[in-house]
């Protein structure tokens, strides 16, 4: 191993990073060419850009409805994950290491949401609320989101309690006079909190630019970003487009940033 | 330091259903400040045993009963007992001092006063300067010491230790046990060790109970299990032993006479329970190897057998025969031992016992 890694040129790596770099370059291309598109002078999305200014954001904040888009988009993802992290976390919790007749088939309807196609979700959903008037309030929506979060904070915080949790710990606190509620305070929030972090973060991202039940589901005031950028793209072209593109870039830097953060810290030293 | 209970044990049953017992009919009193070990394989019963002490596990019939008081619907958070698990289970986002004072704070004491009485009892087990560390940054030996401490300072009613030393090694394994033995002598609490270790029950406790298939087969102090024991599984499973099979030739002076099968008889203890076997029953009596003795000329002892040395081997701490007598081999140990008179494979030899050293064994399926 360590031969290998001090020769000169190890021809494996060189293949291997030359097989590499142009998918990673796919990948990222189009996300480095969002910034300094919204940086452009012009009324209208196009590349290279004219340099240079920074109209397009002082634009997307005067405009109302863009703003009010924005405030939607958080308050649908802020409940959702605050719904999915809990509903996620407690049926973790709920399932670690028992074993019960259909413990799968719970297990497996938890996960549905992001196995069903988004648009045949969708639209069963529209099909299902439209008669009882819920179509058009950023709540359903953000209910609806919270399908979508539950079983990525169920997932991660099924991996912290796997790694973080053992029955004697339990047996443990109990003997010690902890109760119910205390053994779920001391013994197992601490065990999940790294899992529901990154869940919650996870979860905060797909419901941030989720576009096919917020579409189906938007109604006068309750256009979501992701929504709104979609239309833009079809009727005006706007560079408020790639002014809300820059945010998302942004908040997605933010998670990754805070989970590499409180990873670092969780890792014992 | 409240005075510790006494915690009875009655008539105890555990079935998961069907007529199948994890527990048979257990039964002992663990007495105020005594040391009770339930030693047995796995399997034996004895973890289950004392999961129903600590609540975890639902007792099927019979009684627990601390100074009197049936505990059996009290949950385990309501129990006071102190248990130290196998693996310790401390807290990992705990440091020490919270760990400690984790079951203080549990039963709503105040920060600074709980901080105190945790100090003081880590001054107890030696971990005075270890407060702020957390239990990753310890020793599998320090890990140890939190977790008794842990247990002990909110003045259990006992101690309730799942083979707690299981997982460190001989040496520090052998530390340990004479460090709570001296800190259970110090404060004055009851202690029920579960173990399969015998070494470590002989060390430790008071009194041992043998458990076997769901129930205690024998309790007595660690000389008595070890040198009377009451069946071959006891005897064999307690260090190494010698089994004569024989058949009874009467008793007197309480004594039984055994006939082996080279037509020698030999006397032995009569059997712990199940009554004096009658003359002509199959009888099996059990010697530990350090218990007989290759006599000199001329020398006698209550039973004496004929046999040929078959190897001498020399271990430092004592020496090991193997002799060949009653037509199987006998093991003979002795700490009498040097280069001149070391007795060379071959040589016909006499071997001795005491009768009160034999014991003759219950339960014997020959």
């Amino acid at each position: 191993m360590a031969l290998t890694e001090n020769r000169p040129f190890p021809l494996g790596r060189m293949l291997l990073y030359a097989a590499c770099a142009p998918i990673l370059l796919l990948l990222v291309l189009p996300t480095l060419i969002i910034v300094p598109m919204a940086l452009t002078k012009g009324q209208l999305i196009q590349f290279p850009p004219i340099w240079i200014s920074i109209h397009s954001f002082t634009d997307y904040l005067a405009d109302e409805t863009w703003v009010s888009s924005t405030i939607v988009s958080f308050k649908i993802s802020i409940l959702a994950v605050v719904i999915g992290a809990t509903a996620g976390s407690f049926a973790a919790i709920g399932l670690h290491k028992r074993d019960f007749p259909g413990r799968n088939i719970v297990a497996g309807l938890i996960l549905a949401p992001i196995i069903i196609p988004g648009i045949v979700l969708a639209l069963g959903d529209f099909l299902l609320l439209a008669p009882m008037h819920l179509i058009g309030s950023w709540t359903t929506i953000a209910i609806l989101h919270a399908l979508l979060v539950t079983p990525y904070v169920f997932i991660s915080v099924q991996t912290s309690l796997t790694v973080g949790l053992s029955p004697t710990l339990i047996r443990s606190a109990r003997s010690l006079g902890a109760g119910r509620l205390a053994v779920l305070r001391f013994v197992h929030w601490p065990a999940i909190r790294p899992g529901l972090l990154a869940g919650a973060v996870l979860g905060f991202a797909v419901s941030f630019d989720e576009v096919v039940l917020a579409l189906f589901m938007q109604g006068s005031t309750t256009v979501t970003l992701p929504v709104r950028m979609f239309q833009a793209i079809e009727y005006d072209l706007t560079p408020k487009i790639m002014a809300a593109a820059s945010l998302f870039i942004a908040l997605a830097l933010l998670g990754l940033t805070v989970q590499a953060l409180t990873a670092k810290r969780a890792r014992p030293a | 330091m409240s005075a510790p209970r006494r915690l009875e044990v009655n008539e105890v049953w555990k079935s998961y259903g069907g007529d199948l017992y994890a527990v048979r009919d257990v039964s002992f009193v663990l007495e105020p400040g005594e040391f009770l070990t339930l030693l047995g394989p796995s399997g034996s019963g004895k973890t289950t045993t004392l999961m129903m002490i600590a609540g975890f596990e639902t007792v099927s019939r019979g009684s627990i009963r601390i100074d009197g008081r049936d505990i059996a619907d009290q949950s385990p958070e309501h129990r006071n007992f102190g248990i130290v698990f196998q693996g310790y289970a401390l807290f990992p986002h705990m440091n020490v001092a919270e760990n400690v004072a984790f079951p203080l704070r549990m039963k709503g004491m105040g920060k600074r006063e709980r901080l105190i009485k945790a100090a003081e009892m880590l001054e107890k087990v030696g971990l005075e300067g270890f407060a702020q560390r957390r239990p990753h940054e310890l020793s599998g030996g320090q890990q140890q010491r939190v977790a008794l401490s842990r247990a002990l300072v909110f003045d259990p009613d006992a101690l309730l230790l799942d083979e707690p030393l299981g997982a460190l090694d001989r040496k520090l394994r052998e530390q340990l046990q004479i460090e709570i033995k001296e800190l259970q002598k110090r404060i004055g609490i009851s202690v029920l060790l579960v173990t399969h270790d015998q070494e470590e029950a002989m060390m430790m406790s008071d009194r041992i109970a043998v458990m076997a298939d769901g129930g205690i087969v024998q309790m007595g102090t660690p000389a008595d299990v070890y040198l009377h024991p009451a069946t071959p599984f006891v005897a064999g499973f307690l260090g190494e032993t010698n089994f004569l099979p024989g058949l009874c030739q009467g008793a007197s002076e309480g004594y039984v006479s055994v006939k082996f099968r080279n037509g020698e008889i030999g006397r032995a203890r009569p059997p712990r329970f199940g009554g004096v076997p009658a003359t002509g029953d199959k009888a099996l009596v059990s010697i530990r190897p350090e218990r007989v003795r290759i006599l000199k000329p001329g020398e006698t002892m209550d039973s004496v057998i004929e046999g040929r040395v078959v190897s001498g081997t020399f271990l430092g701490r004592h020496a090991r025969y193997i002799v060949e007598a009653e037509g199987q081999q006998v093991v003979v140990s002795t700490t009498e031992w040097s280069e001149a008179t070391a007795v060379p494979p071959g040589t016909a030899v006499r071997l001795g016992w005491s009768s009160d050293d034999a014991q003759s064994l219950a339960d014997v399926k020959v």
